[in-house]
């Protein structure tokens, strides 16, 4: 049918030295107010870049230009060093490009295995298929491995996502995030909604998802979350992006710094 | 979630799925509860009509030739309700289709002074050709509905209420309210009233072959699955990449090639069109659907509980004509029970969310 390979595919192997994303100058206006003023940022595979700031320092804006969910009026986006000017969500994911919501990402009534697939549902082969009937066990043994991978254990593939706890159906948004994507997976406060205990099931598979290659981008306000997690921290302010150092050299009180303003010594 | 229950505890959250044995998986679904209740009804009536003509096989095989139509209409609208659509045009497509497929019948049978005097020369090209053409006016009719709803980003309720004045309307206007005459009596006689073996009817065994195909659609395919997906969240679905538009047109010429097909059915049964009849053909599918245990909200859905929804009216009217009350009783019974239905329906849906 021509639809989406049936297994999950590794990332492309591809020049690690080589940006996943790279985002230069880019600017943004709603009427008068202008969100973003020349942000640059740069996502690498296999690294977690955490993207803090204050509320209204851009943040959503740019995660949602690299997205796709919004076109940005000046600056570049290169996606593997190719400059490409997305046009929609859709444009991204063929890019490789995806994204986690913290809410609405899944089908409460469909089971886990369904939510991982849908959209890309492998058809059985010959007649079956072509008459479009899915193929429900290797979409569940997919999934079991897929979710392995992530080191997310869950005990059925086939009861409703609704009776999964918030931290397991956020895991499951971003394990499946994780296993369409090629390129990045970006993520938007994925914890805001879930307790420590859930947190950590999804940071989990945030760490997970950098060991396999692909370039990470979580929005956060925890930040000392983000300080454990993220393998560089970037901040923005007045909607551009003021500070890009590795999560290691860093301290709260200097995230906080650079956040409000101050000068912060490398 | 409340702080009384930890939803990252685990097993408590994962509770439901020990429920994954053959009995508990049927105790689970509302078309074991509803086969309860349609069971509880033969029993019931069987006992209490004189001479147990109730469960007399003939009689069952009646109850389910009566409920043809509207099982045909609802397996339709099951998909529609398990996609978070309704369609309330359903019983006047199926009168503009009945009407327009019986012109095309007589019509090439042949002239007039032929058909009125009974002889129809070309009777057998003429009876498939009426036939196809209520299937495609079916059809379009819910294609119209699914492009209005989409390309106008309109609701489904409101549209299809636009729309069945539409379709009763050219109906009437068509047969000046008065039905198709001269409609081949070979198509009762053949098909409407003909029995296999002389036991089982015919337009049953029509109807229970469709529906069994659209069992399987429902359940082992991806346009099933989609379906339910966009009734469970519409949003997921749509950045699932999914054209949630294509999808709805399609749910909707769906439901309309069902109607096509009852109309047929209505045709042969009566050797004629019915264009007064079929007033509450959408209320009476979107309760089945509803007893059936396809949820109101989307999502989930059953056709083997739409199935044995569409039953419990006829089996009510059904066993009360047999005892000589009226059978208006009926009505108000399935009132009650619907009532019911969507009540544990949405307390069902509460409790998860």
């Amino acid at each position: 049918m021509g639809i989406a390979p049936a297994a999950a595919p590794p990332p492309p192997v591809r020049d690690p030295s080589v940006p996943a994303i790279r985002a230069t100058g880019i600017t943004k206006s709603y009427g008068h107010l202008q969100a973003l003023r020349g942000a640059d940022l740069v996502l690498r595979p296999g690294e977690v870049l955490a993207l803090v700031g204050d509320n209204g320092a851009g943040k959503s804006t740019l995660t949602k230009i690299l997205c796709g969910a919004v076109q940005a009026d000046a600056g570049e986006v290169a996606y593997w060093g190719e400059p490409v000017k997305v046009q929609s969500i859709g444009h991204a994911l063929e890019l490789g490009v995806h994204t986690v919501y913290q809410d609405l990402a899944l089908a409460p009534d469909l089971s886990v295995s369904d939510n991982l697939f849908l959209g890309r549902e492998p058809v059985r082969s010959g007649i079956r298929g072509r008459l479009g009937m899915i193929d429900r066990d290797q979409m569940r043994d997919e999934t079991r491995a897929a979710l392995a991978r992530l080191g997310i254990n869950l005990r059925s593939l086939r009861v409703p996502v609704r009776n999964l706890s918030g931290g397991q159906r956020q895991a499951l948004a971003v394990a499946r995030s994780i296993t369409w994507a090629t390129t990045a997976v970006l993520m938007d406060e994925p914890t805001a909604a879930l307790g420590p205990k859930q947190s950590a099931i999804v940071y989990d598979t945030v760490t997970n998802a950098a060991a396999r290659g692909l370039a990470v981008l979580v929005i956060s306000h925890d930040i000392p979350r983000m300080l454990h997690v993220a393998d560089r921290i970037a901040v923005m302010r007045h909607g551009m992006v003021v500070a890009e150092r590795p999560a290691a050299s860093l301290k709260l009180t200097d995230v906080i710094g650079l956040m409000l303003g101050e000068e912060v010594s490398e | 979630m409340t702080a009384m229950t930890d939803p990252a505890d685990l097993p408590e959250a994962l509770g439901p799925e020990e429920a994954t044995g053959i009995l508990a998986q049927i105790r689970g679904s509302s078309a074991f509860w509803i086969g309860i209740v349609v069971i509880g009804l033969i029993i019931v009536f069987g006992l209490i009509t004189p001479n147990n003509a109730y469960i007399k096989p003939s009689n069952l095989l009646n109850i389910g030739l009566n409920a043809s139509q509207i099982m045909l209409i609802a397996v339709g609208m099951t998909f529609l309700i398990g996609a978070g659509h309704l369609d309330l045009s359903v019983g006047y497509n199926l009168i503009l289709a009945s009407v327009l497929g019986a012109k095309v019948m007589v019509g090439l049978a042949g002239s007039t002074t032929q058909v009125a005097a009974g002889e129809y020369p070309n009777l057998i090209p003429a009876v498939i050709a009426g036939a196809l053409v209520a299937m495609l006016v079916g059809s379009l009719a819910g294609l119209l509905n699914g492009l209005l709803i989409t390309r106008l980003k309109l609701n489904s309720f409101i549209v299809t209420l636009a729309t069945s004045g539409i379709f009763y309307g050219f109906a009437l206007i068509l047969t000046s309210a008065s039905n198709v005459p001269f409609v081949p009596d070979i198509i009762q006689t053949e098909f409407g009233s003909n029995r296999l073996f002389g036991f089982i009817p015919l337009p049953l065994m029509v109807t229970l072959a469709i529906c069994a195909v659209m069992w399987v659609v429902m359940r082992t395919t991806r346009f099933g699955m989609r379906t339910l997906a966009l009734g469970s969240s519409r949003e997921s679905t749509i950045r699932s990449g999914i054209d949630i538009d294509r999808h709805t047109i399609r749910l909707f010429v769906l439901q309309g090639l069902m109607v096509g097909f009852a109309a047929v059915i209505d045709l042969a049964r009566n050797a004629g069109t019915n264009v007064v009849g079929h007033q509450s053909d959408n209320l009476q599918a979107i309760s089945a659907v509803v007893l059936g245990g396809t949820s109101l909200f989307g999502g989930i859905a059953s056709i083997g509980g739409t199935l044995l929804g569409s039953l419990i009216p006829v089996m009510m009217a059904n066993g009360l004509v047999i005892m000589n009350v009226q059978p208006f009783y009926q009505l108000v019974a399935v009132g009650i029970i619907l009532i019911i239905a969507v009540y544990l329906d949405q307390r069902r849906r509460s409790r998860l969310s």
